[in-house]
This record gives C-alpha cells, sequence and structure tokens, in this order.
C-alpha cells in the first residue's frame, strides 16, 4: 500500500526556476508533460530539494537527470554522463538546503540498497547566465528542446523494446 | 578588522549563505555578527507581475519549505482578493504545511543536530558511545530509520498537492484537487505507519496520547524515566545527552519572541481577512517580550535596512517596502555588513525588540491564557523554559515536541475533510487591493505582504524565518536574536568551535553557516569552517 505505483523509467529536472539557466531541468519537464510518452514514464520536478531525488528513485529501473552545468564551455553545450561518474559520497551534514543531486546518488546508494537503480544517466545543460528572476537565455533554450527530443526518443525506445 | 571573504553558494540555490564572525576571548564568545553574503531579488522579480506569481515563485525560495511558501502566499491574495475558502480547502492546506513540517523535523535532527552530537570533541562524554551508535550518519541505528521513514509525511502532501516539492495546488478560494476515499485512507495508513515505526516507535517509545499528557518540565523528566521503553527512546537519550555535553548552558539569545501563528481553523477563516485572522489561528499568533505578551499585528512589523546593503536607513512596513541594493563595497563604507534586512516588531511601549522566532516562540505563545476552545493552549515549553532557560538543547525539544501534537492535527482534519462538500469557490479578481498571509515554517514565522494595483504587483515583500533569526544590529545596534545567542558560548577548541556548530544548528537555518572565528585581544583569525564540513 505504501509503495508508490510502478515506474520504468523517472525522468528527474533538477534546478531553480528562479536562477535564470538554472530552470532548465524544471523547464524539460515541462516540455516532456505535453509530449507523448509510454505509460511507466514518471516525470518529476526535482527544484532544489536535493534529497528527495533520492527517495523518488526507490524502485525505478531507470532514472534519468537534467540539470544546468557550471563547467565553463559554450552555453547550450549538452553532456550525457553515465551516473556512477557523478555519484558524491559526502554524507548529507550541516544545511539539507545545499544538498544536490551527485551527493543524492551517493545518499541513495545507502538509502535504497537493492531498491539503487539499474541505470541512471545524466544530462548536462551548460547554462549561461544564472542571473536571478532572468529566463532561459536562447542558448539553452535551444538545448532543452534538444535535450526533450532525445530523451522522448531513449524512453520511447526502451517502451517499445521491452514489448 | 581583518577583510571577509564572500563565499559563492553553490549553483541551484538561492537562499545564500551565511557567514558568522565571532570574537572569543578567553574562551568565551564575545560578541557577533551574522552576514548574508548574498543578494536576494525575490520582490523586484515579482514586481509587475500577475498578483498569482507568488504562488509560483515563492515556493522556489526553498527546496525545504517550499509548502510553506505557498501557504502563505495563498493567504496573502485571499485577503487581498477577498475570497471565500471551503472549510475542505483550509483543512488540505493545512495538511500540506503541516505534512512538510512533519518531514522536515527528524530530517533536520538526524542529519543536521547528529553529527554535531557525535563530534569528536565530545568522546569523554559517558554516552558518547551510545551516541554514536544512534546518531553517526548513514551507520547510526537510529539515523537510519529517522531518516529513511522522513519522506513519508509528504507523500500524503504529494496526494493532495500532485508532488512535494515545488507544487502550487493551493489557489485563491481553495486548493486545485479533488481527492477520493481512497486517497484519505491512504493518508491515514501512510502517518499511521511512519508514527508507528519512528515517532512513537523510536524516537518516543510511547504513544503520541501518553507523551501529549506532559504538562510540566517535571512531568517530562518523570516521563523520560517512567519505563525501559522511554527511557530508551532517541528524546529521553537525547535530553540526558544534551545535559552531558552542555547543550543546555548557552545559545540563549533574548527569551523575546515572535510568532505568525499557523493552521487557520477551517469553519472560521472562511472568508479570509487580516483583522480576522489572529482569532481564526489554530497555532496562535503573538509577541512575548520583557515577560508580557502582546497580540501580533502585521502593522507593527517593519524592515530595518540600517546595516544592509540598500540605499538608505531606517525602517519601512512590508507594503511599502523598498528593495533598493546598492554595491556592497559602498554599503560597508557606511557601516553595511549583510544582504539580510533586519526584522523588526514595534512592542507597545517598548520598541523594536529584536525577537526571535521557530518552535520555542510558538510553544510560548501556546502557554499565553484565553486560548478559545480551537486553539492550541500547552504549557509544557513554557515551563521547561521557566525551569531550564533557553539554551539549544531547551531549543531543540521544543522543534521535536511539535511532531506529537502536529500528528495529532493532521489525522485530524483528514478525518474532518468531507469529500461531497467544496474544495474551490472560484474568486473575483479585484484589480487592486493590499493582502497579509502568513505561516510557520519549521523554522518559524513566514510571511508574505502584497499590494495589487491595476492588476499587477505594485510591491511584494516576503519576511523569512531565517531573515527575523539572523537578521543584522538595528539602527539602535541591538544584536540580531542569532547574534546575541553566540554570545556566552564557550568555546573550548578554537580550531573546531562545535559549540557554534550547535548554537546555528539550534536555529535550523536556511543558510550555510560559515564561522569566522577572530581572538578578542589581538583581533588574530583563530579559525575558519564552514559547518557540516562543506
Amino acid at each position: 500500500m505504501l509503495a508508490p505505483p510502478a515506474t520504468e523509467t523517472l525522468v528527474v529536472g533538477c534546478g531553480n526556476l528562479l536562477r535564470g539557466d538554472d530552470a532548465v531541468g524544471p523547464v524539460l519537464i515541462r516540455l516532456l508533460a505535453d509530449r507523448d510518452l509510454p505509460a511507466g514514464v514518471r516525470l518529476v520536478d526535482g527544484g532544489t530539494a536535493g534529497m528527495d531525488v533520492a527517495f523518488a528513485m526507490r524502485g525505478v529501473p531507470r532514472v534519468i537527470l537534467v540539470d544546468a552545468s557550471a563547467v565553463g564551455v559554450e552555453p547550450g553545450t549538452v553532456h550525457r554522463v553515465p551516473g556512477e561518474h557523478l555519484v558524491d559520497l559526502t554524507p548529507p551534514e550541516g544545511n539539507l538546503h545545499r544538498f544536490r543531486w551527485d551527493q543524492a546518488l551517493g545518499f541513495a546508494q545507502w538509502l535504497l540498497k537493492d531498491d539503487y537503480p539499474d541505470e541512471i544517466t545524466v544530462w548536462l545543460v551548460e547554462g549561461g547566465s544564472f542571473e536571478i528572476g532572468a529566463p532561459l537565455s536562447e542558448p539553452v533554450q535551444a538545448a532543452v528542446a534538444r535535450v526533450a527530443d532525445a530523451i522522448v526518443a531513449e524512453v520511447g525506445a526502451g517502451a517499445a523494446s521491452r514489448g | 578588522m581583518t577583510t571577509m571573504d564572500l563565499n559563492v553558494s553553490p549553483l541551484g540555490q538561492v537562499e545564500g549563505d551565511l557567514d558568522v564572525r565571532v570574537t572569543i576571548t578567553d574562551g568565551v564568545v564575545t560578541d557577533a555578527w551574522t552576514e548574508a553574503a548574498m543578494f536576494r531579488g525575490f520582490e523586484i522579480i515579482l514586481r509587475g507581475k500577475d498578483p498569482q506569481a507568488g504562488l509560483i515563485m515563492t515556493p522556489r525560495i526553498c527546496g525545504i519549505c517550499g509548502g510553506s511558501h505557498l501557504y502563505k502566499a495563498c493567504y496573502a491574495l485571499d485577503t487581498a482578493w477577498g475570497t471565500h475558502v471551503p472549510p475542505n480547502a483550509t483543512r488540505v492546506r493545512n495538511l500540506g504545511q503541516i505534512t512538510e513540517t512533519l518531514q522536515s523535523v527528524p530530517r533536520y535532527f538526524y542529519a543536521i543536530m547528529g553529527p554535531d552530537l557525535t563530534a569528536a570533541q565530545y568522546a569523554g562524554a559517558p554516552s558518547y558511545a551510545e551516541a554514536a551508535r544512534r546518531f553517526a550518519p548513514y551507520v547510526g541505528t537510529s539515523y537510519q530509520k529517522g531518516v529513511t521513514l522522513s519522506q513519508l509525511p509528504v507523500e500524503v502532501y504529494a496526494i493532495f498537492g500532485g508532488q512535494w516539492p515545488h507544487s502550487s495546488f493551493m489557489i485563491p478560494g481553495g486548493v486545485m484537487c479533488a481527492p477520493t476515499l481512497s486517497d484519505i485512507t491512504r493518508s491515514h495508513a501512510i502517518l499511521d505507519h511512519w508514527a508507528r515505526e519512528w515517532l512513537e516507535g523510536d524516537w518516543l517509545g510511547c504513544s503520541v496520547d501518553r507523551y501529549l499528557e506532559i504538562r510540566t518540565w517535571d512531568d517530562f523528566l518523570a516521563w523520560c524515566d517512567e519505563n525501559e521503553s522511554q527511557h530508551n527512546s532517541d528524546l529521553a537519550f537525547f535530553t540526558r545527552y544534551a545535559q552531558e555535553i552542555g547543550l543546555d548552558t548557552y545559545g540563549a539569545g533574548y527569551g523575546n519572541f515572535l510568532a505568525t501563528g499557523t493552521f487557520l481553523n477551517p469553519e472560521l477563516y472562511t472568508n479570509p481577512t487580516v483583522d480576522g485572522r489572529n482569532a481564526a489561528l489554530m497555532s496562535r499568533a503573538g509577541i512575548y517580550a520583557g515577560g508580557e505578551y502582546f497580540d501580533f499585528d502585521h502593522m507593527r512589523v517593519t524592515e530595518d535596512i540600517t546595516h544592509s546593503f540598500f540605499r538608505g536607513t531606517g525602517s519601512l512596513h512590508p507594503w511599502e517596502g523598498v528593495t533598493d541594493p546598492i554595491d556592497p563595497e559602498e554599503g560597508r563604507k557606511q557601516g553595511k555588513y549583510t544582504w539580510a534586512k533586519s526584522p523588526r516588531y514595534d512592542v507597545p511601549g517598548k520598541g523594536y525588540v529584536p525577537l526571535e522566532v521557530g518552535p520555542l516562540a510558538r510553544q510560548v505563545m501556546a502557554d499565553r491564557p484565553g486560548a478559545e476552545a480551537h486553539q492550541d493552549y500547552d504549557p509544557f515549553v513554557a515551563d521547561m523554559i521557566a525551569k531550564a532557560g533557553v539554551n539549544v538543547m531547551t531549543r531543540v525539544l521544543a522543534r521535536m515536541h511539535e511532531e506529537a501534537k502536529y500528528f495529532r492535527y493532521a489525522k485530524q482534519w483528514l478525518a474532518e475533510i468531507d469529500l461531497h462538500d467544496d474544495f474551490y469557490t472560484k474568486p473575483a479578481e479585484p484589480r487592486s487591493g493590499k493582502g497579509f498571509g502568513a505561516t510557520e515554517a519549521a523554522r518559524g514565522a513566514l510571511a508574505d505582504w502584497i499590494v495589487i494595483e491595476d492588476g499587477k504587483i505594485a510591491n511584494y515583500q516576503v519576511i523569512t524565518p531565517t531573515a527575523w533569526n539572523i537578521g543584522p544590529r538595528d539602527g539602535s545596534e541591538n544584536h540580531g536574536p542569532m547574534e546575541q545567542a553566540f554570545i556566552g558560548a564557550p568555546v573550548e577548541n578554537p580550531d573546531f568551535p562545535v559549540e557554534l556548530a550547535q548554537v546555528a544548528h539550534s536555529f535550523d537555518s536556511c543558510l550555510v553557516c560559515t564561522v569566522h572565528a577572530y581572538d578578542g585581544k589581538t583581533g588574530r583569525q583563530l579559525a575558519q569552517f564552514t559547518m557540516g564540513g562543506g
């Protein structure tokens, strides 16, 4: 009774709508909500509640995380990274407001144990401006549409191959 | 004075960082300055937007208290527009607010206080090994259960609100949801499971009903040793251990409090007005200063910017509030030192007394005589601080005490929901008006003030609990409440002043604290560390 409904693929968009290009994750979730997705795909606007990303992944075989990055490359650049390369094992301490999804992955390995997802993919969209109150910048606006198409293709293919 | 470093906040958060500067003389903190290192511009973003923008934007201010932001933003509009809110909608809104707090508090205790309690400095305490067995991050027996089960209350939030965090399901005139009987029974089952496994199981070691028979500090101490199960509970253990490591001896602050109150009575607030709010509250609003109680009147709230990086000096009511940032370099020349404004309340006959907000404040108001039948009357915490003082331990105990009370409220509202009645009344949308909405986030008083002109937001101000607590000195050079609470704290090891972490964490503030400690005699910097080791 307490278990969430069966989810094959969970897409989590992380970031803050109030901080310019950091909104890319939540914006992507809104784009995907308007698309025709296979049953078994669940969309979550993870916002800035880092620890809850871990709870949302419980028992889901495949997780796709989307967030903004600020690694210093051209804004709008998209990276697709296997989750295992990004796990941060630092325990959550001091202040839960600073809890990020990379810590959430480490936290989830402890929390979920056998219920930890088999496959985690992280899409990172390089931001140009993180100014408070600004909309998505043009290159990021274009990139988020590309990422949405790519994810639709991925989850669509996933559902078909599982029959 | 030594130059300060500004921290860069981690991407994705808007809360910003908090620098705490303390002077230590002969092993005791003698002065303190709290500096919020980031500018927050929500008020500027909201100006000129659709009146309902606050419902979408303010829950994004915080990844922890989004439901609280939504609750008060909604009431700000309800009062500005003069809506009708069906009793069912108030029950669901109350459930949203309360489940978020039920989730937040155990996470706070195990993930924030837990690591402090197992700090190496305390290795000499008689119960240290037991503290480590229970509270060590990840491996502690209580840590595991408390953190793992903390998700359950917000599953109830998600049943009504669609998702947690960042839902916007509370709207002027009600809530956007149509619960079914199975939603209600599922919510009961989730909360019962959580209470059985954690609240009653690990935390109290007895039923909620038994625990809530406690009315005094003596009752509480007797309860701790009443039987083996209660003696071994996390609550009784924490209380013993806190005294071993001296958490009952520092962190006092002013002992003056403000609560904006929360949980509107569903039947008594169907036509929300600012003036009718105090009487309709279940968890009461109020001021306690210099040993006297005063009614809460939002018109007496101002924000002082004398020491904040905003143009000018002095205080304005939030409806008139101005957010006009200046270059911090310029500001420093004028004696300004923080991005936080300093909220103050004009207490009748006493003036602008700094007031602490949070669980102690709420529970001190709960002891005020004259509660109506629908209002919470509870003398326990007020008696506790009369006997044991205001300190780190009692601030934590007050917060934890509310879990049992709130569980009972949550169950009551779930049981009262009438599935055949309305959850929403479509409001008129007048093109002008002024509104005030408030609640109590887990960390304390949270309120919005809105001014609507020509169908657009003309002014919007948010005062958060962290602003009340960590605000700077005001125009009369009174310390902010948390600044004051640091003063007098002992610091045994200046290289790792765990005592300062304990004080800061006892407020459960929304900012990541970096502490800079200075020697009071030489001005030499003794240590700089970020609480929580990040």
